[in-house]
C-alpha cells in the first residue's frame, strides 16, 4: 500500500492514476463494446486498480498537496487531498467496483453497452477529480463533466423520448449555476478560490447568498429539492444500470462531500443559526413530500427514485442541524444510503429483466422463484425503513438526536417531520415488498417463467446486502473511525444509541406503520394496494392528483415562467434575428459580392491591388512617422 | 558538433544530390523510385529538425553559422540556422511529405519533372530561413518563386498556364518591390547582411537617408505581402492554387506563401520591428485580410478556391500575431504556421481524394459524401475544427497563443477583433462541410468510393497529428517555457 501510495504522491501521477487511468478504461470498455465477458472482465480490473488506489489514498493517512501545471499561462490545478476527499475517494471507488460489475453485467447483450459503460467510466474520473481539486474552478470543470456524461447516459437508447434528458440537463444545469455563482461570491468575499484557503466564512451579508448558492449547488446534484424532480422520470425510462449508479449511489456521494464541505470548513454554521435551520427546513420538506410521492407509486424504479430523493432528505437534516452528530448522521446515512439503495435499485433491475416490467401491479408472490433476490430485498428494506440492527437505524437515529438537540425553537418539528418519513418510508416498503413477494405466486401476461440465474447480477446484490449487516453491527468503524475527521466530535457516537426512549418511539413508529399496513391489506385486499387509504383519504386526494400532474414540480414552473418570458423574449427576439438572419448576411454577401467582383480576373486589376496595398503602407508609415 | 555540421548541409546538400540522381539514372527506374525518395528526404528533414531543436535546447545553443563554399573562413558564414528555421523546416518536411503522398496517386504524367521542381523547391524553402543576408535571401526566394510557377503549369492545362501567368507578372511586381528595397538599403550601407543594417539605419539623424530607409521598409513589406498572398495582394492566389494539380496546390497553400512570405515578413520585423509604423502596417494588413479572405471563401463554389480564400484569411492571423512585436506573438505566428500546415494540408487531402474518386470539386455539385467516404469526411471535419479553432485540436491552442499575444502587448482590441473573425472561418467552413459531405447524397454519386492507398494514409495521419498536437500542446507549452522561449 505504501508503494502505492508512493507513487500517487506527486499531483501529475495522481491525476494521471485517478483521472486518466479511468478514461484509459472508458475507451478499453467502449472498444470491448458488445463483447460481453471482456467488458465486464474489463470493468473488473478497472474497479480493482481504482480501489486499489482509493484504499491507498486514504489508509496512508496523509495529504498530498501539489500544483499540477497544464500549461504557461496559469491554468494550474491545485491538488489537495485530505483524509476527507481520500475518504471520498475510496469510498467511490469500493461503491463503484461492486456496482461497475453489476452494471456490466446488467446491460449483456444490449446494443449501447460500450458506450454506456464508457460514459461511466468518464463519470468515475470526473467525481475522482471534482474529489481531488483544491480550487473550485477546476472542481466546478470535473462537477460539469458530470453532467455531461450523466446527460449522455440518459440520452443512450432514448434518442426519441428525450424529455426525461432534457429536464434532466435543465435542473442539474441550474444546480450547476448556482453553483458557479456561489464559488464567484465565496471566492470574492474569500478572497481565495482554493477552498484550503478559504475558511470559517460568516453567512452574512453577501456570504449569505454564496452560502445558499453553493449548498443548493452541492445538495442539488444529490437529488435535493428543488432539484430532484427530474429523478422520478429518468426512472421510467433510463436504464437501472443508471439508476443504481448516478442517483443511487455516485452523485450523493460527490453532492453531500461538498455539502459538508461547504458547512464545516468553508463557512462556520452555528447550530440554531438562520442557516442551520434554512438548510434543516429544506432537509425535512425535501424528505416529507418525497417520501408521500413514493408512497403511492405502484412501479418499483419509480417509488425508489422517490426515496432516493427522500433519503437525501434525511442527510440534509443531519447536516443542516451542524452538530458533529448531525454530520456523522448525515455521512452515515449517506454511506448506507449508497449501499441499500443501489442494492435496492439493481434488484429492480433485475426484476426487469427477469419479467420485463417493474409494475408492481403485474407480478406478486415471487419469493419461491426468486428467494436469494427476496432475501436480499428484505435486508435492504430493513435496513432503508430503519429497523433496529441494520445500518439504517444507526444513521437515522444518529439524525434524530441531531433534529432534537438542534439549539432552535424548531426541533421537535424537525423530529416530528423525520418520524413522519420514516413512518411513510417504512409504509411503502412493506407494500412494496409484501407486494412483489408474499401471496399468490403471480407473473407478468407474456412471461411464462421467471428465475433468478445470472451470477454477476446477484453477486453485487448480495455484496451490498452483506453491507447493510455488516455497517449495522460495526457501526462504529464508519461512525467513529472514518468520519470522525469530519464531525470533529470527541465524544463516541457510534455504538447502539443512548437514548433509549427515542429507539422506544422509532420501533412505535414502525409497529405503527405495521399496523397501518395490515389495515390497508384488510380493507383492500392486496398489499401493494396497501396504501390506497392514505393516497384516496380526503385533502389528501387532491394534492395527490395535483402532484401526480406536476403541478409542485419546480421544472414545470420553471417552463411556466419561460414561457411567460418568452413571449416577451419572442418580440425582441424578433427584432435582433433580423439584424442576424437578414441585414449581418446581407451586408456580407453584398460585401463578398463586391469583392468578388473586382476579382474577376484581369490582371490589370490584380497590379492595381498591389499597388494599392504599397500606397497604403506607405500612408500607414508616414502618418506615423511625420 | 559533427553531427550538427553535416545535418544542416545535408538538408541542403540531400535535394540537390536527389535532383541530380533523378536525372541520372535511368527513366524507368527513377519513376519508379524517386517519389519514395522524395518522401524519405522529407521524413529526414522532419526527423533531423526535431533532433536539433531538443539539442539546442539542451546545450543551450541560440544558433549555428556555417558556409557552404569556404570552410575554414571563420568571418564568412552564410547560413545561420536558429530553433525557429528548425521548427519551420519541419513544417516544410510535413507538407512536403503530404505532398508526395498525394503525387503518388495524382500525379501520372511528368512524375521526373515533378521530382525535380519539388527538390529545387525544397533547396529553396531551406535556403530561405537558414540565409543570414537579405540578398541570399532574395535568391533562395527566387528559386522558391520560379519552381512554383513551372510546377503550376507544367500539366500543360489552359487553366494552369493562366494562373500560373498570372502569378508570374504579380509576382514579379512583388519582386521588382522587394528588390528595389534592397537597393535603397545597399545604397546606404553596402551590405545586406542582417546583422549589419537594421538598428544603425534607423538611428540616423539624416533626414533623407531616414526616408530611404522608409521607403526601403514599405517596399519589403510589399514584396513580401505579395508572396503571402496578404490583402490587397493576393489576387493572383486563388486563381494560381485552383488552377494547379492537387499535389502542387498542397505545397503553395501549405507552405510556400509561409516561407516565401510570412518569413519575410518575421525578418523584417526582425530588422525594423523597432518601427512603430511596421507593426501598424502588419496590424492593418493582418486584420484585412483575415476578415476579406473569409467572407470571399463564403462565396466560392470551388473546393480548392475555398481553400485558398481561407488562406489569404488565415496568413491574415499570422500577420496579426507578428504584429504584437513580441516573442510570445512570433511563437504563436510559429504554431499557427504548424497548425495550418497540418489543416491546409488535410483539406487538399481531402480535394484529392473527391477529385480522385468523384471527378468534380465544384461544391454545388457534391452532397451526402459522409456516408461513401468516411475517412475522408472525419478527417475534413476535424480540419474544419481545428481551423475554427475549437479546443482541442491544435488550431485552437495557436489561435488562443495569438490572441494571448496581441493581449499581453496591449493590442486589446486587435485581440477582440482576432477572437471575432473566427466566427467568419466557422461561416465558410460550415458552408464547405454541409455541401459536400452532409445532406443528400448528389445525383451520380452512387459509386464514389473511400480514397486509395496513400491519400486515405495521409488523411487518416493528418487528422492524428492535428488531434495529437492539440492534447500534447499544454506540454510543447510547458517545453518552450522551461526552454525560456516564452
Amino acid at each position: 500500500m505504501n508503494a502505492v501510495f508512493e507513487l500517487l504522491s506527486t499531483g501529475h501521477n495522481l491525476l494521471l492514476f485517478t483521472v486518466g487511468l479511468p478514461v484509459i478504461f472508458a475507451f478499453a470498455v467502449w472498444a470491448a463494446g458488445k463483447k460481453d465477458i471482456l467488458r465486464t472482465a474489463v470493468t473488473a480490473v478497472a474497479g480493482i486498480v481504482n480501489l486499489i488506489f482509493g484504499c491507498a489514498l486514504y489508509f496512508a493517512k496523509a495529504e498530498i498537496a501539489d500544483t499540477v501545471k497544464m500549461t504557461g499561462f496559469g491554468l494550474d490545478i491545485d491538488i489537495l487531498t485530505d483524509e476527507f476527499s481520500a475518504l471520498f475517494i475510496f469510498l467511490t471507488a469500493a461503491a463503484f467496483s461492486v456496482i461497475g460489475i453489476y452494471c456490466s453485467a446488467w446491460l449483456n447483450s444490449k446494443k449501447y453497452a460500450g458506450l454506456f459503460m464508457f460514459y461511466l467510466f468518464i463519470s468515475l474520473a470526473m467525481i475522482n477529480g471534482a474529489f481531488m481539486c483544491d480550487s473550485l474552478g477546476a472542481m466546478l470543470f470535473f462537477w460539469e463533466g458530470l453532467l455531461c456524461t450523466l446527460f449522455g447516459m440518459l440520452l443512450i437508447n432514448n434518442r426519441e423520448n428525450y424529455k426525461s434528458a432534457v429536464k434532466a440537463l435543465t435542473l442539474s444545469g441550474i444546480a450547476d449555476l448556482l453553483m458557479m455563482l456561489g464559488i464567484i461570491i465565496t471566492a470574492y468575499i474569500g478572497g481565495s478560490s482554493n477552498m484550503s484557503g478559504l475558511s470559517g466564512l460568516e453567512v452574512k451579508g453577501a456570504g449569505i447568498a454564496g452560502f445558499a448558492c453553493l449548498m443548493l449547488g452541492a445538495l442539488g446534484k444529490s437529488g435535493c429539492m428543488p432539484f430532484h424532480s427530474w429523478i422520478p422520470e429518468a426512472a421510467g425510462s433510463a436504464p437501472a444500470a443508471f439508476m443504481a449508479a448516478f442517483p443511487g449511489a455516485l452523485e450523493k456521494l460527490l453532492g453531500i462531500y461538498l455539502g459538508v464541505r461547504v458547512m464545516t470548513q468553508i463557512y462556520s454554521v452555528e447550530s440554531g443559526s438562520a442557516a442551520s435551520i434554512a438548510v434543516m427546513t429544506l432537509g425535512a420538506v425535501t424528505l416529507v413530500c418525497a417520501v408521500a410521492m413514493a408512497l403511492i407509486q405502484k412501479d418499483m424504479k419509480k417509488l425508489l427514485s422517490y426515496h432516493a430523493v427522500s433519503q437525501v432528505g434525511y442527510m440534509v437534516l443531519g447536516l443542516g442541524s451542524a452538530l458533529p452528530v448531525g454530520i456523522a448522521g448525515a455521512l452515515f446515512h449517506m454511506l448506507n444510503n449508497v449501499i441499500y439503495k443501489s442494492a435496492l435499485f439493481m434488484i429492480a433491475g433485475f426484476m426487469e429483466k427477469k419479467l420485463g416490467t417493474t409494475d408492481l401491479r403485474s407480478f406478486s408472490g415471487l419469493f419461491k422463484k426468486m428467494p436469494v433476490t427476496a432475501v436480499c430485498f428484505t435486508v435492504c428494506g430493513f435496513s432503508i425503513a430503519g429497523v433496529p440492527g441494520f445500518n439504517g437505524f444507526f444513521s437515522k437515529e444518529l439524525i434524530f438526536d441531531a433534529a432534537l438537540e438542534s439549539h432552535c425553537k424548531l426541533n421537535y418539528l424537525f423530529y416530528a417531520l423525520a418520524l413522519v418519513g420514516a413512518f411513510m418510508t417504512a409504509v411503502s416498503f412493506l407494500k412494496m415488498g409484501r407486494g412483489a413477494f408474499s401471496g399468490k405466486e403471480q407473473l407478468p401476461e407474456k412471461v411464462k417463467t421467471a428465475d433468478e440465474k445470472g451470477l454477476l447480477l446477484k453477486l453485487p446484490i448480495i455484496v451490498m446486502s452483506a453491507l447493510c449487516v455488516v455497517f449495522g453491527i460495526f457501526n462504529s468503524v464508519a461512525v467513529d473511525g472514518w468520519f470522525a475527521c469530519a464531525t470533529g466530535a470527541e465524544e463516541k457516537l457510534g455504538g447502539w444509541p443512548h437514548s433509549a426512549l427515542l429507539v422506544i418511539i422509532s420501533v412505535c413508529v414502525l409497529l405503527l406503520a405495521l399496523a397501518d399496513h395490515i389495515y390497508g391489506c384488510k380493507k383492500t385486499g392486496k398489499p401493494i394496494n396497501a396504501a390506497d387509504h392514505i393516497h384516496y383519504a380526503p385533502v389528501l386526494k387532491q394534492i395527490y392528483s395535483a402532484a401526480e400532474k406536476g403541478r409542485f414540480d419546480p421544472y414545470n414552473w420553471i417552463n411556466g415562467i419561460a414561457q411567460g418570458f418568452s413571449f416577451v423574449c419572442v418580440k425582441i427576439e424578433q427584432g435582433v434575428s433580423f439584424v442576424y438572419d437578414r441585414a449581418i448576411p446581407g451586408i456580407v454577401k453584398k460585401t463578398g459580392d463586391m469583392l468578388h467582383r473586382s476579382d474577376n480576373g484581369s490582371l490589370s486589376r490584380y497590379l492595381a491591388g498591389v499597388l494599392l496595398g504599397v500606397a497604403v503602407a506607405a500612408v500607414i508609415l508616414l502618418s506615423k512617422v511625420l | 558538433m559533427n553531427m550538427l555540421n553535416l545535418t544542416v548541409h545535408a538538408m541542403l546538400a540531400l535535394p540537390l544530390v536527389v535532383l541530380a540522381a533523378n536525372n541520372l539514372l535511368a527513366k524507368q527506374t527513377a519513376r519508379k523510385i524517386a517519389l519514395y525518395v522524395c518522401a524519405a528526404v522529407a521524413f529526414f528533414q522532419i526527423a533531423s529538425s526535431v533532433t536539433l531543436f531538443v539539442m539546442y535546447t539542451r546545450y543551450g545553443i541560440t544558433h549555428y553559422d556555417f558556409n557552404i563554399f569556404d570552410p575554414g573562413q571563420v568571418s564568412a558564414d552564410y547560413f545561420s540556422v536558429n530553433r525557429l528555421d528548425l521548427f519551420l523546416m519541419v513544417c516544410i518536411g510535413i507538407v512536403v511529405f503530404v505532398s508526395v503522398m498525394l503525387a503518388l496517386e495524382t500525379i501520372k504524367d511528368h512524375k521526373r519533372s515533378y521530382v525535380n521542381l519539388l527538390m529545387c523547391l525544397l533547396l529553396g524553402m531551406n535556403g530561405m530561413v537558414m540565409a543570414t543576408d537579405l540578398f541570399s535571401l532574395y535568391v533562395f526566394l527566387e528559386i522558391v518563386g520560379i519552381t512554383s510557377f513551372v510546377m503550376i503549369a507544367m500539366f500543360r492545362s489552359k487553366v494552369g498556364l493562366e494562373g500560373s501567368f498570372k502569378y508570374l507578372v504579380v509576382s514579379s511586381l512583388g519582386i521588382v518591390l522587394l528588390l528595389s528595397g534592397l537597393a535603397l538599403i545597399f545604397m546606404q550601407t553596402g551590405t545586406l547582411d542582417f546583422k549589419a543594417i537594421g538598428e544603425s539605419l534607423l538611428d540616423t539623424q539624416d533626414s533623407s537617408r531616414r526616408a530611404l530607409t522608409y521607403s526601403a521598409v514599405v517596399l519589403m513589406i510589399s514584396g513580401f505581402a505579395v508572396k503571402a498572398g496578404a490583402v490587397p495582394f493576393h489576387s493572383w492566389l486563388p486563381d494560381a492554387h485552383q488552377s494547379a494539380d492537387t499535389a502542387v496546390s498542397v505545397l503553395l497553400s501549405g507552405i510556400v506563401i509561409k516561407i516565401a512570405g510570412i518569413y519575410g515578413l518575421i525578418v523584417v520585423l526582425d530588422l525594423f520591428g523597432s518601427l512603430e509604423a511596421v507593426r501598424i502596417i502588419y496590424q492593418v494588413i493582418g486584420l484585412v485580410s483575415t476578415i476579406t479572405g473569409a467572407v470571399l471563401a463564403a462565396r466560392q463554389h470551388h473546393f480548392k478556391r475555398i481553400a485558398a480564400y481561407s488562406s489569404v484569411s488565415q496568413m491574415g492571423y499570422i500577420i496579426l500575431a507578428l504584429s504584437s512585436g513580441t516573442t510570445l506573438g512570433v511563437v504563436g505566428a510559429a504554431a499557427h504556421i504548424f497548425s495550418h500546415a497540418i489543416f491546409k494540408s488535410t483539406l487538399f487531402s481531402n480535394a484529392a481524394a473527391i477529385h480522385e474518386e468523384v471527378g468534380v470539386l465544384d461544391v454545388t455539385k457534391l452532397g451526402g459524401l459522409e456516408k461513401k467516404m468516411p475517412i475522408t469526411a472525419f478527417s475534413s471535419v476535424i480540419a474544419f475544427l481545428s481551423t475554427a479553432g475549437v479546443p482541442p485540436f491544435c488550431g485552437f491552442w495557436s489561435k488562443l497563443l495569438i490572441v494571448i499575444a496581441l493581449w499581453k502587448s496591449g493590442d486589446t482590441v486587435w485581440a477582440g477583433a482576432a477572437l471575432a473573425a473566427s466566427i467568419f472561418t466557422a461561416v465558410y467552413f460550415l458552408r464547405l462541410q454541409r455541401k459536400v459531405f452532409f445532406g443528400k447524397l448528389a445525383d451520380g454519386m452512387q459509386d464514389v468510393r473511400e480514397a486509395k492507398n496513400s491519400i486515405g494514409f495521409i488523411e487518416a495521419a493528418l487528422t492524428a497529428v492535428t488531434v495529437g498536437a492539440g492534447l500534447l500542446f499544454p506540454f510543447a507549452l510547458q517545453y518552450l517555457q522551461t526552454a525560456g522561449i516564452i
